[in-house]
């Protein structure tokens, strides 16, 4: 039986399972007995790439064991606190989005290449922090921006989304703003007046801290992971290949509340 | 026999006829890939398990109810002998005419949804073409047995005497009671089925669980297809066979009492005019299920346009062949007739479009219902109460004025006592004109639970988004097209109300003639007292004659205790049925959960659920909970006769209909509007899916379920059946009142 690595954001932990990326994300998002729901968003981890991280990896072997019955066993965690930013990107090697009800996408990571148009972009941190932020920068900027040791407020390593603005990206006044689930848009309409008046300032916070699960019908572009020194971006499909080819999933991703 | 009758059983069987060609022809289709004709095949189980059980406990009843009238005819005489048959052949030709439909739809939706797999129009064929089926059935059903009871009736009792054909009308009247019990027992057991089913489906696999709707993964998903076919397919055709048969019959009954005094030809026009109606607008009916055809590639507005083409084009066909037929049959003031006819189409058209203003998210009510979701579920729940509220007033006016119409035309200009009977025939022909065309009306009822359980079928299926999108689209067609159907069913049913209060004074004179028969003489509570010789004298007494000796004016505390009781039984039936659907939605909640709990292999897919034990508790909760209301609605009309007599049953009736209509369109409206409010911000306004916005839609959606498809539906038939039970046990109640 295999054992997997896993990379979880929510709650940041590295995991060790005998369960393969979909059998996992299902155990994770609603447990083992159907009492429990909520989202989970992993990254598959390549061990010989953090092998030199300091993690305890040689418990994989002594604990990570099938149980007694011959179940496997589902979740071993290895680490918490800190762990993103011990994992190298290039450890990466697929993003998991499980939904409420644990269907789960797994995306493959990819080159980022920004399509230097857009000018105002809304990201929702997601890993060790998680405050909503509207920008000017676009996502390898912003997360050069957030990870720039130069400066007093950083972090080492951080995994954000990009959340659709809608018609709100050009005209904060807009009023076709209907397919946005967002709490309190009057004030995201401030925060994006804010910063279109002030070219120079490069980031207004929205939240200070993510209230609700990330609705996975709202990112655009990707799930990406950045630091000093580049960026991955983990592109969501297609509108038309998820629905094609990832019904079950997309479905369940619309029907969340995400609570 | 006049001729012209021999086109009721012609058009009967070119219905019934019709009705099995399409079914063959649907059968033909493909059934698609394994899991979609798995899926169909879950549900059609699930459905006839339901029926099988259902039909157990109303052929009890039943039975039992025709053992009741066998004593009361041939034990104590106080009733019409052919009652208990005819009660028993309603009842039968109704439930089979709710099982034809709902057999042909749970085989029609995997169909359906396959045929939309090579165009839109393929998909609206095989949908429309089998909501057909069910629709023809229920005409040619009910036109077969009106042309049955009808000829062997006048076989026996002759139509020469006036007032036997009088006899033979009421008498026939009183198989509507068996269709009412039949359809009382579908639309209220269905309504309950469907909606605990849906709602115990959405409260564990939506909110709790977040699993999509239709996911193959819910327990409760098979059960909640099983109660569409249930509720809004067999539980309506029973319900529209009571209406349709309902209004030909009374308006025969009241053209025999208007007509009496007009010699036998002109009386037996007039019998047999609502039926050769009937008859005319089925035919057309059938006409107008070939207009519905487009290109393959059609667009949405093609569809409608081609279903608008199919039912309004039988509507105007019907207006228009009438006026030839009626001047054929040589009828009296044909022209009045034709007119009040004429108002009926117009009145069911009006209530329909009103239902469509007020529910459909194109609209304001809805738009505004919809923006109520930003400041939370209150304000939800308080917009859809007020715009229900609101929706009531049009409706109620087309119906009065209808009412009014009709009368004046019918009556020939005149408000006058004399002319009363003449009057309530028009309303009686306005009320046949409105249901003429049920074949074509109900075959668009009908389509919308195919068109959606077909929605379904691709979506458990996972068919491609194409596919799942015309089959979304046809849907979305059916709601559309339903809110005139409804506005038929509905306004015809007040209509009738009005039309089988005057058919009871008519039965309380037959229920006199028995006792005078006996050699007893009668007393009115006017101290009017009739001997044991003077049947020509109770003959000759009007409608208003018979309600000035009854003292059925509002000052009578009996009419007002009538009234009253008859308005607190609408709201009480409307309480019963809601709360059982609460508690039949609760057990299902904890199957789900149950099943959730301790099948976790249901989740990862690996294991499938027990969807059978979900349609089991759905189907048991839907037999014990609609007892107390079924109950109640046979047990008012005779335990008020027994204890206040004529004006407390005419009381109560009044007080019903008035508030039962009222009530039944405002629950209706509501509901309807809920729904659509959150089909609104599903479609992206106010947030979308999963905002805050969609979640308190959800919450107006869910208490909404059991107002439009549960309590609103059945208070028409409360309604109906309550006037038909008052005149079977009218002779009852005329020989035994305490006060």
């Amino acid at each position: 039986m295999s054992t997997y690595l896993y990379l979880s954001l929510i709650p940041e932990a590295l995991v060790a399972s005998m369960l393969a990326p979909e059998d996992f994300g299902l155990y994770y998002a609603i447990g083992s007995s159907k009492r429990s729901r909520g989202q989970a968003i992993f990254f598959s981890v390549d061990r010989e790439k953090i092998a030199d991280a300091g993690f305890p990896l040689e418990d994989v072997e002594a604990r990570c064991v099938a149980h007694e019955d011959g179940r496997p066993k589902s979740s071993l965690y290895l680490s918490i606190y800190r762990v993103l930013e011990r994992v190298p990107r290039d450890a990466l090697t697929a993003l998991h989005l499980a939904t409420d009800d644990g269907r789960v996408l797994t995306i493959e990571p990819e080159e980022f290449v920004a399509d230097g148009e857009d000018r105002t972009h809304l990201y929702q941190e997601i890993c060790p922090v998680s405050p909503r932020i509207v920008s000017h920068l676009d996502p390898a900027e912003f997360a050069g921006f957030i990870t720039d040791t130069d400066r007093n407020v950083h972090v080492p390593r951080i995994a954000f989304t990009e959340l659709t603005l809608g018609n709100l990206k050009n005209d904060p006044d807009h009023k076709d703003i209907d397919n946005l689930p967002y709490p309190n848009i009057g004030h995201l309409r401030d925060c994006l007046r804010e910063l279109a008046k002030a070219p120079n300032k490069a980031n207004k916070t929205v939240l200070r801290q993510m209230t609700q699960e990330v609705l996975f019908r709202t990112i655009r572009n990707g799930v990406f992971v950045g630091d000093s020194t580049g960026i991955t971006a983990f592109p969501l499909p297609s509108r038309d290949t998820l629905e094609r080819e990832h019904l079950a999933w997309w479905r369940s991703a619309q029907s969340t509340f995400g609570e | 026999m006049p001729a012209w009758f021999w086109l009721v059983p012609v058009a009967s069987i070119v219905a019934l006829g019709s009705a099995y060609g399409f079914f063959r022809e649907m059968m033909k289709e493909s059934e698609g890939t394994e899991t979609m004709a798995r899926i169909a095949a879950h549900v059609r189980a699930g459905a006839i398990a339901y029926l099988k059980q259902q039909y157990k406990v109303v052929g009890t009843v039943l039975v039992s109810l025709t053992l009741v009238f066998c004593v009361v005819a041939y034990g104590f005489h106080m009733q019409n002998p052919w009652v208990p048959f005819a009660f028993l052949t309603g009842g039968l030709f109704s439930g089979l005419a709710g099982f034809i439909g709902m057999r042909t739809a749970t085989y029609a939706s995997a169909r359906t949804a396959n045929a939309a797999r090579r165009s839109l129009n393929a998909g609206l064929r095989v949908a429309f073409r089998s909501g057909a089926v069910m629709g023809l059935t229920v005409v040619g059903l009910g036109l077969l047995d009106i042309s049955i009871w009808f000829f062997v009736l006048t076989r026996f009792y002759g139509t020469n005497d006036a007032h036997q054909v009088v006899v033979i009308t009421t008498t026939m009247l009183t198989f509507g009671m068996g269709a009412a019990v039949q359809s009382l027992f579908a639309r209220v057991g269905g309504g309950i089925f469907t909606k605990a089913a849906d709602v115990g489906a959405d409260l564990v696999g939506k909110i709790e669980a977040g699993i999509p709707e239709d996911d193959p993964r819910n327990p409760a998903t098979i059960a909640d297809n099983v109660g569409d076919n249930v509720g809004d397919v067999a539980g309506m055709g029973a319900d529209l066979y009571e209406s349709y048969v309902g209004v030909i019959l009374a308006s025969a009954a009241l053209g025999a009492a208007a007509y009496a005094s007009s010699g036998a030809d002109i009386q037996l026009k007039a019998v047999i005019a609502p039926m050769v109606i009937g008859a005319l607008g089925t035919l057309l009916s059938v006409v107008g299920v070939f207009f519905v055809r487009t290109g393959e590639k059609a667009t949405q507005k093609q569809l409608l346009g081609a279903l608008g083409r199919g039912v309004n084009g039988a509507a105007v066909m019907i207006a228009v062949a009438s006026i030839f037929v009626m001047r054929a049959m040589g009828l009296e003031n044909m022209w009045g007739l034709w007119f009040a006819l004429l108002a009926g189409l117009l009145t069911g058209i009006t209530i329909g479009q009103a239902a469509e203003y007020f529910t459909s998210q194109g609209y304001a009510p809805t738009k505004r219902i919809a923006a109520a979701t930003k400041t939370g579920p209150a304000t939800v729940i308080i917009g859809g109460l007020g715009e229900g509220m609101m929706s009531v007033a049009i409706p109620v006016l087309a119906v009065v004025t209808g009412i009014g119409l009709a009368y004046f035309f019918g009556s020939g200009f005149s408000f006058g006592t004399d002319t009363m009977s003449l009057g309530l025939y028009g309303i009686g022909m306005a009320a046949v004109g409105m249901l003429s065309t049920l074949g074509i009306t109900l075959a668009t009822d009908a389509y919308g639970p195919i068109a959606d359980n077909a929605g379904g079928n691709a979506e458990m299926s996972g068919l491609d988004p194409e596919v799942r999108q015309r089959t979304d689209a046809l849907d979305s067609l059916g709601n559309t097209t339903a809110a005139t159907g409804k506005g038929f069913a509905i306004g015809s049913a007040a209509l009738t109300g009005i039309a089988l209060m005057a058919s009871y004074l008519e039965e309380v004179k037959i229920g006199i003639s028995h006792i005078l028969d006996r050699g007893l003489g009668y007393t009115f509570p006017d101290n009017f007292h009739l001997a044991s010789t003077a049947t020509a004298e109770l003959q000759s007494l009007n409608l208003m004659q018979m309600m000035t000796h009854y003292e059925v004016v509002l000052i009578n505390p009996k009419v007002i205790i009538g009234m009253f009781t008859g308005a607190m039984l609408a709201f009480v039936f409307s309480g019963i049925t809601m709360k059982a659907v609460g508690r039949a939605a609760g057990q299902m909640v904890d199957e789900v959960r149950r099943q959730f709990r301790e099948m976790p292999g249901i989740m990862a897919g690996t294991q499938d659920p027990d969807y059978a034990r979900c349609v089991a508790i759905s189907t048991k909760a839907a037999q014990r909970e609609m007892m107390l209301p079924s109950i109640l609605a046979i047990a008012a009309p005779v335990v008020m006769g027994f204890i206040f007599g004529v004006p407390g049953v005419l009381g109560l009736l009044a007080g019903a209909a008035a508030a039962g209509f009222s009530l039944s369109m405002f629950m209706a409206n509501s509901g309807g509007a809920w729904d659509n409010a959150k089909k609104y911000i599903e479609e992206g306004h106010h947030g979308g899916k999963g905002s805050e916005a969609h979640k308190a839609a959800v919450i107006g959606d869910t208490v909404g379920d059991p107002f439009k498809d549960t309590a609103g539906p059945g208070l028409n038939i409360l309604v109906k059946l309550m006037s038909m039970e008052a005149i079977v046990v009218a002779g009852v109640t005329v020989a035994i009142s305490l006060v």
